[in-house]
């Protein structure tokens, strides 16, 4: 589903060249739930937001649902961003001035359903989280939790194929992230594949794979089975 | 998405009210000046001959003598208006001049008052389609043999006569009776284009006497009257018969073939003048011959001063600093909103979408600006009007620039939105997704 070769992504300034990743290697089968760890300026959010078509990549090769991502136009990536990928954020990034429904039917609008379609797909995703009967309430009027449900709502209602979530919990109080955690497990069951972000390492145990990024490369992973767990060389991986 | 679109700006308005306002201010203050001396201007250049405007044709002489006047005068001497009277080569013609005199009437109640006059011929009436309430022009016979007969206006019909039909009736023209053959509607052609010498935009005549008077009445002239020579005047008959420009003469020619047959009648008649001893110059006939058509005629009379036309200019210049100003208040506004672009985009907007979004915001900002600039304009006219006393014909607010002005307005908003709005569609969704 989602393939990365050699992916290298490098900032560059009049005097420093970042390398934020470095022949990144990664495969990401559907269907699956994947956590990414890492110390602060690994490069995991740059991962992902060249995953999720928001930054491009300096060289290497990505393929998207067979699509290759390299060169594609700014048109075509927001379609995509649109059809396939939900976003969900650490600052839960909802539009203050816009109700809850009106929040959940952005990304609706830009694909072009009808009035009808759109109330309906925001109904359903809102029921999901739990705040069907608050629609018509503003995100101030919320709590973090339950403006994160309405972030997972809006991610879900155009029905993704997979969500990319960077610190979903990370402005959460334990219980809080809990209710967002099986709250995406569930989606993940129902068959929305998942890669998550986060320096948690309790909530990283709970996705089927782990990965750990560090100084841009895929230094390790962890595959979390019925409880127990087996770390593999990346290296070793990507040569077999 | 349009309908969406201007939703998501009315709320971005709402939600900024003072930014918006000031953009709003800034917009109308320039578009309110530019209306304002736009209105003025297009008063001026407006030829309301409309589709006649061809046919209808000023003549004009270079009567003058070798090393006077420099170009053609407008106005002809009585004795060319004579001769070309006579020729009658024209489908119609008429000489004229602005004249005045006191007017009563039998009642005494109705105290004398001075009144405008315009003396010409009979066919003034079908070129320059002035409409009749009551009766008709003077007879055809009058422009030969004179007769004390008047054509006056609406209201004066209405102050002499309550409004009336006064056909038949008579008024005292500096005591001397006058019958009244017609009575025309409300005729006020801006700019008066028949005659642009005694006030472009002064109301026209309430009062018409025919042209075949003048040597019997001797009418004083309320207009222009030069010479290009030092000449006697003891009394009337040396005006007629002098070289003093005074008059005006139109001609009514339908077809180009009228037009350039006429063109050679004034060349002949030139040449025999020129035999008789006048028109000393040393010009050619033909040169010696200018035919005008209205919007020529508008042109050479200078309706339009050069000053209002650099007036235009500097307001449009204006309107540019205001477009500047404005320019900068929605940067500062929309890169306020640059994380919500972020979002935007990364849930699916392309950049299009997020530059149509803002150009739309832009739009309606200029829309209000437009609206609230017509009132600043339509209070600026009137104030020309009321407390300066500009012509009422200069400052009436034209059908069209009810139209012009929201257009002006939200095309130059959108010209100034068009570098803040590109600035914001090319946010990078992933900066301001990690910073909110």
């Amino acid at each position: 589903m989602l393939t990365m070769k050699n992916i290298n992504k490098v900032f560059k300034t009049d005097l420093v060249e970042t390398h934020a990743l470095r022949d990144f290697n990664l495969e990401v089968k559907e269907g699956e739930f994947v956590a990414v760890t890492g110390p602060s300026g690994s490069g995991k959010t740059t991962f992902l937001n060249i995953a999720g078509l928001l930054e491009g990549f300096t060289n290497g090769e990505y393929h998207l649902d067979d699509v290759n991502i390299s060169n594609l136009s700014d048109n075509k990536a927001a379609a995509i961003r649109n059809e396939k990928i939900g976003f969900i954020f650490q600052g839960f990034n909802l539009i203050p001035d816009l109700n809850l429904a009106e929040n959940v039917e952005v990304p609706l609008r830009y694909r072009g359903f009808n009035a009808k379609e759109r109330q309906r797909r925001v109904k359903a995703a809102l029921e999901q989280v739990g705040l069907g009967a608050r629609m018509k309430h503003l995100p101030s009027q919320l709590s973090g939790g339950q403006q994160q449900r309405v972030a997972i709502a809006r991610a879900l209602a155009g029905e993704p194929r997979f969500l990319l979530a960077d610190e979903p919990t990370g402005n959460l109080d334990s219980l809080m992230a809990r209710q967002v955690m099986e709250l995406l497990e569930e989606i993940n069951k129902a068959g929305t594949t998942i890669i998550m972000v986060t320096h948690d390492p309790e909530l990283a145990r709970r996705a089927q794979r782990n990965i750990q990024i560090v100084d841009g490369q895929v230094c390790d992973f962890t595959l979390y089975q019925g409880g127990q767990s087996h770390l593999v060389d990346t290296a070793e991986k990507v040569a077999s | 998405m349009f309908l969406y679109y201007v939703d998501l700006a009315w709320r971005s308005i709402r939600k900024t009210p003072i930014l918006s306002l000031l953009m709003v201010l800034a917009i109308s203050v320039g578009i309110g000046i530019t209306i304002t001396t736009l209105n003025v201007y297009s008063m001026m250049a407006y030829n309301p001959a409309g589709e006649r405007s061809e046919q209808l044709n000023a003549i004009q002489f270079w009567s003058q003598g070798p090393d006077t006047w420099d170009d053609f005068h407008r106005l002809i001497t009585y004795q060319d208006a004579m001769n070309l009277r006579k020729g009658k080569v024209a489908p119609a013609q008429a000489a004229m001049f602005r004249s005045g005199m006191a007017v009563q009437t039998d009642d005494p109640e109705v105290l004398p008052r001075l009144q405008g006059i315009r003396v010409t011929d009979g066919d003034f009436f079908k070129m320059f389609e002035v409409p009749f309430v009551y009766g008709n022009r003077w007879d055809k016979a009058v422009d030969l043999d004179p007769a004390y007969q008047a054509v006056i206006g609406e209201k004066l019909n209405q102050k002499l006569f309550g409004g009336e039909n006064s056909v038949g009736k008579t008024i005292y023209l500096n005591r001397k009776p006058y019958q009244v053959v017609g009575v025309i509607g409300d005729w006020n052609p801006q700019p008066k284009y028949y005659d642009p010498t005694s006030g472009a935009f002064s109301r026209s005549e309430q009062i018409f006497l025919p042209f075949s008077l003048t040597a019997n009445e001797e009418f004083s002239v309320w207009g222009n009257s030069s010479g290009w020579k030092h000449e006697p005047m003891n009394n009337y008959q040396d005006r007629l018969n002098s070289e003093k420009v005074w008059l005006e003469f139109w001609t009514f020619l339908p077809t180009s073939e009228d037009r350039a047959a006429y063109k050679s009648y004034l060349a002949n008649y030139v040449e025999q003048q020129k035999e008789l001893g006048r028109f000393t110059d040393n010009k050619s006939p033909v040169d010696s011959v200018l035919m005008s058509d209205v919007a020529g005629w508008l042109e050479r009379s200078h309706v339009v001063p050069e000053d209002n036309k650099i007036l235009v200019g500097l307001s449009a210049l204006f309107l540019s600093v205001c477009l500047v100003n404005i320019l900068g208040l929605m940067l500062t506004k929309f890169l306020k909103r640059a994380p919500e672009v972020g979002v935007r985009r990364a849930i699916g907007a392309s950049r299009g979408q997020i530059f149509s979004q803002y150009m739309v915001e832009v739009g309606v900002i200029g829309l209000f600006g437009g609206l609230v600039g017509l009132l600043w304009a339509w209070g600026a006219l009137y104030a020309l009007s009321a407390r300066f006393g500009v012509s009422e014909g200069l400052t009436h607010l034209s059908m069209s620039m009810w139209l012009i002005t929201p257009t002006i307005a939200v095309g130059t908003a959108l010209l100034a939105g068009l570098y803040p709005a590109w600035v914001v569609c090319r946010t990078k969704p992933s900066v301001y997704l990690k910073s909110q």
